[in-house]
């Protein structure tokens, strides 16, 4: 059997699995995936990786006792074996009071984010592709390390009650980092995307080259407040902690940067500048995604933000139970919108400002205000009068993004970024902010 | 009552002009927690003005060069004695940096040489409104590599009959408390609460 299967492969296999379920109530999950990588620093490619991986998961219910099993060889006995299992756990566990049972059928939206470019990647295809990054770096006595991985994979579920759902994917993501001869300067740039022909790798290492060679013989700039423009790399590492921040229980339950005294919540609030507009969309061709969620809920497109408006809160389905209301699943992906100005635009209209690469080492300071700090890194430079005028020594910052989605001034073209916290691809405009804040200084490159 | 108005003064030898957000800042802090009547515009006066005569409570920072025309010194002086209040604070966090070194020396001209003098960690300024048992809170930007990288845990003073005139901070307040007032609402704890301590302690007389 494949390691990627079909969609009616995968339906035959669960099929198959449910079989031999005598709970009351059964769902099994499976996933197969074939990445490959390639590795290199100090202008040499130092590894070359492959990975297979499958696995199926049996969850077995008897009324409200859940026990979950999972095997990743998928003969008839260790099907069999997993599903009995699973179902012996369940028969041991405590009962969950949480547990709502398996959903029926669904109807899920199309969203196409496999692609036969990316599926068709082999190894001499990476190497191809680091070469030509190489070339550039060794050519001008600069010293490259980075990192290029493909994955094409497929996930499918099926239940006791009929739903079946089932979504094939591609990604590519690459990464590089460029310091000069004498370790003074550094570049960054990573691009991701489902389809490995949107995937320039020379173009990208002269923006990382660009940015190495530009922030040699940095100085130090006081700490402070000042207006950054901050590239869609460095965006995103912090907004997507108000994503991921976005649940109601947490909310309710006073956790979260979206509570309010009295057990209330900021859904219906504006929080933040009437330009923001952030939702999930696994349609987009820009960014497709799973158009349903881990528990078989579809995913449609749907506000989170609009306006600054809080528009919509993640309810798990015993939560939305518990609370009358109707469940909504953890997005896919998520998109920003922007404006139509490019960043060099965006930098000719600077009068004082700092240009802000890539932010790094993030970590939070206060979930409830969602205060988070972090690094500078690979290229901050000072802007005046609309042009950059020297590399700058990196920062720390201490931010919330909430606050820094009030001091808005301009939003950029929106593009899709890896965001290097969590590997995750998003679409996200570069921003103009005022007033961000730069706490102390960093004497890394 | 006349509502309180925030004075920034204008020298001529570096620059007054910092932390242009902070007056709001705190403004919104009087209106937040207090009862005090206040004019919600900043009023900046120049040191060799009269206008200075009218301020009950001024505010002076900087970067740079703190050193006064003798018309400036004689004005700053005469304010003071005559019970006006003045919180300075040091933009550059820095007990050797120019302008800490410079507005010493200023006052030591000013007012004689141990006119300035580090006050308790006990002193009513930090019981004025809100409660600071540890004396004056730290800022955010001590441990930034920038300045003497210090905490500055006292706030020096010039006392003038028991009372406070000229209150001296190296720990850059102004920079604290400079940002939109209206993203004050994302804060844990409300940073500008020690000037609301600074503006109670000057009004109460």
């Amino acid at each position: 059997m494949p390691i990627i299967l079909t969609e009616s492969e995968a339906k035959a296999l669960l099929q198959k699995v449910l079989k031999y379920s005598k709970a009351d109530e059964c769902e099994v999950n499976i996933m197969g995936e074939e990445r490959g990588n390639i590795r290199y620093a100090r202008n040499e490619v130092s590894t070359s990786g492959a990975l297979i991986n499958q696995n199926l998961e049996v969850q077995s219910a008897f009324g409200k006792k859940v026990g979950v099993a999972t095997v990743d060889e998928f003969s008839d006995e260790a099907i069999e074996k997993c599903v009995r299992r699973a179902e012996e756990l369940a028969q041991l566990a405590p009962e969950n009071p949480e547990y709502v049972g398996v959903l029926g059928p669904q109807t899920y939206g199309k969203s196409n984010g496999f692609f036969d470019s990316t599926a068709a990647i082999n190894p001499d295809v990476r190497a191809n592709a680091v070469a030509k990054s190489l070339e550039l770096t060794r050519a001008q006595n600069l010293t490259a390390a980075g990192f290029l991985e493909n994955q094409k994979g497929y996930r499918a579920m099926m239940n006791s009650k009929g739903l079946f759902a089932y979504y094939p994917s591609t990604n590519v993501n690459f990464s590089l980092t460029v310091r000069t001869e004498d370790g003074k300067g550094s570049g960054y740039v990573a691009r991701g995307y489902s389809d490995v022909n949107k995937l320039d790798t020379a173009a990208a290492t002269n923006v990382a080259i660009i940015k190495s060679k530009g922030s040699v013989g940095a100085r130090a700039l006081e700490p402070g407040k000042y207006t950054v423009i901050l590239e869609p790399t460095a965006a995103v590492v912090l907004l997507e902690n108000i994503f991921f921040s976005m649940d109601a229980r947490s909310a309710d339950e006073g956790r979260s940067f979206l509570s309010k005294p009295g057990g209330k919540t900021k859904l219906g609030e504006k929080i933040v500048d009437e330009r923001v507009n952030i939702y999930t969309d696994p349609a987009n061709p820009d960014l497709p995604s799973s158009p349903w969620s881990g528990d078989g809920q579809p995913i449609n497109k749907m506000s989170l933000i609009e306006k600054g408006v809080v528009k919509n809160m993640f309810y798990s389905r015993y939560w939305a139970q518990k609370n009358n209301v109707k469940p909504v699943p953890f997005p896919s992906n998520v998109i920003m919108d922007g404006g139509t100005a490019t960043l060099e635009e965006m930098i000719k209209s600077t009068k004082q400002g700092i240009l802000v690469t890539k932010l790094w080492y993030i970590r939070e300071v206060d979930p409830q205000t969602l205060l988070q700090t972090g690094l500078t890194r690979d290229g901050t430079f000072y802007i005046e009068n609309g042009v950059i005028k020297y590399p700058i020594k990196n920062f720390r910052f201490n931010e919330s993004p909430v606050i820094m989605l009030n001091n808005l001034e301009t939003l950029g073209k929106p593009e899709r970024v890896v965001s290097t916290e969590s590997d995750r691809n998003y679409l996200i405009p570069p921003m103009k902010i005022r007033e961000f804040t730069f706490s102390s200084l960093s004497d890394a490159v | 009552m006349r509502p309180f108005f925030f004075t920034r003064i204008q020298y001529t030898s570096g620059n007054w002009d910092t932390d242009q957000r902070m007056p709001s800042n705190l403004l919104h802090s009087l209106v937040e927690y207090t009862t005090i009547p206040i004019d919600e515009k900043e009023k900046i006066v120049q040191l060799i003005s009269n206008e200075i005569f009218k301020s009950p409570f001024c505010y002076l920072s900087g970067h740079k060069l703190v050193e006064f025309s003798s018309q400036e010194r004689d004005h700053f002086k005469r304010y003071v004695e005559n019970g006006g209040f003045v919180f300075v604070d040091d933009c550059n966090h820095d007990i050797d940096g120019l302008f800490a070194k410079s507005f010493e020396q200023e006052m030591e001209r000013t007012f004689g040489p141990k006119a300035l003098q580090k006050i308790p960690n006990n002193h009513p300024i930090y019981h004025s409104f809100f409660k600071f048992e540890d004396g004056p809170p730290t800022t955010s930007f001590e441990l930034n590599g920038w300045g003497d990288d210090l905490v500055h845990d006292y706030l020096k003073a010039i006392t003038i009959n028991g009372r406070i005139g000229v209150l001296y901070s190296n720990k850059d307040y102004g920079c604290e408390w400079d940002y939109d007032f209206r993203n004050k609402r994302f804060l844990a704890v409300d940073n500008t609460r020690f000037g609301v301590n600074v503006v109670v302690y000057a009004l109460m007389g």
